[in-house]
């Protein structure tokens, strides 16, 4: 067949190549979404946790003005403040210090708590005394009158677990940190993050300035592996269809352009070869025309120039014979395409299919559902680019008569056969049909009943058939419509 | 200069049948025909100075009618060129008459149209022959005034009285007058009316 051979995949490296940034430049977007959400998820659980932290600090100090306003007399041990440790767990011990007496505990303990006392008492709230981080521990100290009290703070304790936002078993590591010492309130599990967060803010109580510490992060395993893989296998499929179609369209507009290539390439010949003519013919026309009208005016004279009037019909006739023989040569050159040495079998319904499927776009845009029935094997001798293009002449025929009718009654029907040594491809459409005064001329030059139309088209096809041995008809199809009969010698093996 | 012979038709055809015949055709009117077969002879040695016309097939090998006429009107050549053409289209019509072609006839071409169209085409040169030489005689003789005669002139074809234009120029209505037969004896005519359709248009271009 004439059809094209597929174009060479130039095209398919810089598919790849738009395709892989397409993937790539998605799945970065995906993971960067992720991560940021990530983040902010942490953000969010360090700001809850900084909030729990600061609110118990707080209460400390509430603890310390609460104890120094309601101080009861009476000896130390009947006080309420010593059963404060079985509310509040993270307070171990509450020291207090009569107005003569003096802090319990060592004399270097004694000595830290006089003077956090002081500072207390200039700053007007609590001071720390004994901050041991490391150890877990620090001392919260409220100077008062008549008593001064004292809180001892066990740290790991002041983490409200029931409410604590940050899992245990988590990536993220809590640090509680105050000058050079720092207490691990929980550390990180698992592997280090590829991608760290952090957060630090000190406590919101200004007698307890501990920094809190954050530190968390994602790693290659929390990016949303699932949705970037889906998103590459997308961009793929979708530039692998694109590419697909385009290369059928390619295909397709290729095969169109060599029909129409051959058919513009006869036209022109055949333009060509009518100006030649034009002139060739007019040469010796005029001579004809000017030699006679040049006689009668010689006769008419007075008295008649006959020797000259002679002579000019002398010419007249030598003319006219030159004229003569410009048409017998032009008959000879047009007689026959040379054809002949160019048949070979061709299966009229391969044909058929292939011209179908290049007016594939036609008939969807018309409606048309185009049949194809009868023997499929049947093979012809014929030159095959010439074959498609009858073919291709009749179908877009039809469909231009079909084009005319309402869609519901569009109707095209191909069929296939072999009948008395030939092979007959017989092409029907429900169309106006061809009117009885037009039928006699359809294949005569010139003659288009379409308004602009050349009118060389069926002429062009009945010439190319009669050139492959065969024969183009046409004939009404009632009860509306026209048939055309392309008859051509079947191939001595195709017969089946 | 003008023959004393009877109008010139060129005839270009490369083809000898139809140059004849049309040769023939021509001469039975009595109009003189000098055949050409060659465009580029025509060109190097068609008498330029002789009353008539030129008739170009436009198509021709080696140098084709349309540029043949192209040639002659860059040239200056002014007798009127006559197109035949075995097929006119209309773009084909359309550069033939925008390239300056009196006429645009198809092959074959009947006699009545072909001779009318000749005859009117030397019909039309011999009257824009006589307007240039007309032309040329009268800036000949307005050469010769002088620089007073020259003003007079243009006063008098102004429409002014011998008074007005003495009264202009500064002169007495006597001096006006000597000046005025003198420019009337110089140019050659003997009527008011003659003078100013002559001279009116160098005499007001010339005037200061």
């Amino acid at each position: 067949m004439g059809l094209a051979d597929r174009p060479p995949p130039r095209l398919l490296l810089p598919l790849l190549a738009l395709a892989l940034l397409l993937s790539v430049a998605g799945a970065v977007w995906l993971a960067r979404a992720a991560l940021a959400e990530q983040r902010a998820a942490f953000e969010t659980d360090a700001r809850i946790a900084h909030r729990l932290l600061s609110q118990q600090a707080v209460q400390h100090d509430a603890i310390l003005a609460t104890l120094a306003l309601l101080q009861a007399g009476g000896p130390a041990e009947l006080t309420p403040e010593q059963r404060l440790p079985s509310v509040y767990p993270q307070v171990l011990r509450v020291l207090r210090r009569e107005r003569n007496g003096d802090w319990p505990g060592g004399p270097s303990e004694i000595g830290t708590l006089r003077q956090a006392e002081a500072a207390s008492r200039q700053a007007g709230r609590a001071a720390l005394a004994m901050v041991d981080l490391g150890a877990g521990r620090y001392t919260l100290v409220r100077a008062a009158e008549p008593a001064s009290f004292a809180l001892q703070i066990d740290v790991a304790a002041m983490v409200p677990r029931s409410e604590w936002p940050i899992a245990a078993d988590g990536p993220v590591s809590v640090h509680l940190l105050h000058g050079t010492q720092q207490r691990v309130l929980q550390p990180a599990q698992g592997r280090p993050a590829t991608w760290a967060f952090d957060f630090g803010k000190p406590l919101a109580a200004e007698s307890q300035p501990f920094e809190l510490q954050l530190r968390g992060g994602a790693g290659w395993q929390q990016l949303p592996w699932g949705a970037m893989a889906a998103w590459a296998l997308a961009v793929f499929a979708l530039l692998t269809t694109a590419a697909l179609w385009q290369g059928q369209r390619a295909d397709r507009r290729r095969a169109l352009e060599l029909l129409r290539l051959g058919q513009v390439g006869r036209l022109n010949a055949l333009g060509e070869l009518a100006a030649g003519m034009a002139h060739e013919l007019n040469q010796p026309l005029t001579a004809v025309l000017a030699n006679v009208q040049a006689a009668q005016r010689l006769l008419a004279d007075e008295p008649p120039e006959l020797d000259t009037a002679r002579g000019a019909m002398a010419q007249a006739v030598q003319q006219a014979r030159r004229a003569g023989d410009v048409v017998g040569r032009l008959r000879r050159v047009v007689a026959r395409p040379e054809l002949g040495a160019r048949l070979q079998p061709v299966r009229l319904a391969d044909v058929a299919r292939a011209a179908l499927d290049l007016l594939a776009p036609d008939c969807r845009r018309l409606g048309v559902t185009p049949v194809l029935a009868g023997a499929d094997a049947t093979t012809v001798m014929a030159e095959p680019v010439a074959l498609e293009q009858i073919v291709h002449n009749l179908l877009s025929n039809a469909l231009q008569a079909l084009a005319q009718v309402p869609v519901a009654e569009r109707q095209l029907l191909l069929s296939v056969a072999a009948q008395a040594g030939q092979g007959v491809l017989a092409v029907r459409d429900s169309g106006p049909g061809i009117a009885p005064e037009v039928l006699p001329r359809l294949f005569e030059p010139f003659f288009s009943t379409r308004p602009g139309g050349l009118g060389l088209g069926l002429s062009l096809c009945e010439t190319l058939a009669a050139g492959m041995g065969g024969a183009l008809g046409a004939q009404p199809a009632p009860p509306r419509g026209a048939e055309f009969r392309l008859a051509l010698p079947l191939a001595v093996e195709g017969v089946s | 200069m003008s023959t004393p012979m009877s109008p010139l038709i060129h005839l270009v055809d490369d083809d000898a049948a139809v140059r004849d015949s049309l040769a023939l055709l021509i001469g039975t009117v009595g109009l003189r025909v000098s055949p050409w077969a060659d465009p580029l002879a025509f060109l190097a040695g068609f008498d330029r100075d002789a009353i008539g016309a030129v008739v170009l097939d436009v198509r021709m090998p080696g140098l084709g009618g349309l540029a043949l006429l192209e040639r002659l009107r860059a040239e200056g050549v002014d007798q009127p060129v006559v197109m035949l053409t075995g097929h006119g289209t209309v773009d084909l019509c359309r550069r033939a008459f925008k390239s300056g072609a009196a006429e645009f006839l198809e092959k074959p071409v009947d006699d009545e149209l072909l001779l009318e169209t000749l005859q009117n085409a030397v019909r039309a040169h011999v009257r824009s022959r006589q307007r240039h030489q007309a032309d040329r005689q009268s800036r000949e003789r307005y050469a010769l005034l002088s620089e007073r005669e020259r003003e007079v002139l243009a006063l008098i074809v102004g429409g002014l009285t011998n008074k007005e234009a003495g009264r202009a120029l500064g002169l007495s209505p006597r001096t006006v007058e000597t000046h005025r037969a003198h420019l009337f004896e110089k140019l050659g005519t003997d009527s008011l009316a003659q003078l100013i359709r002559q001279y009116a248009e160098i005499a007001e271009g010339g005037a200061p």
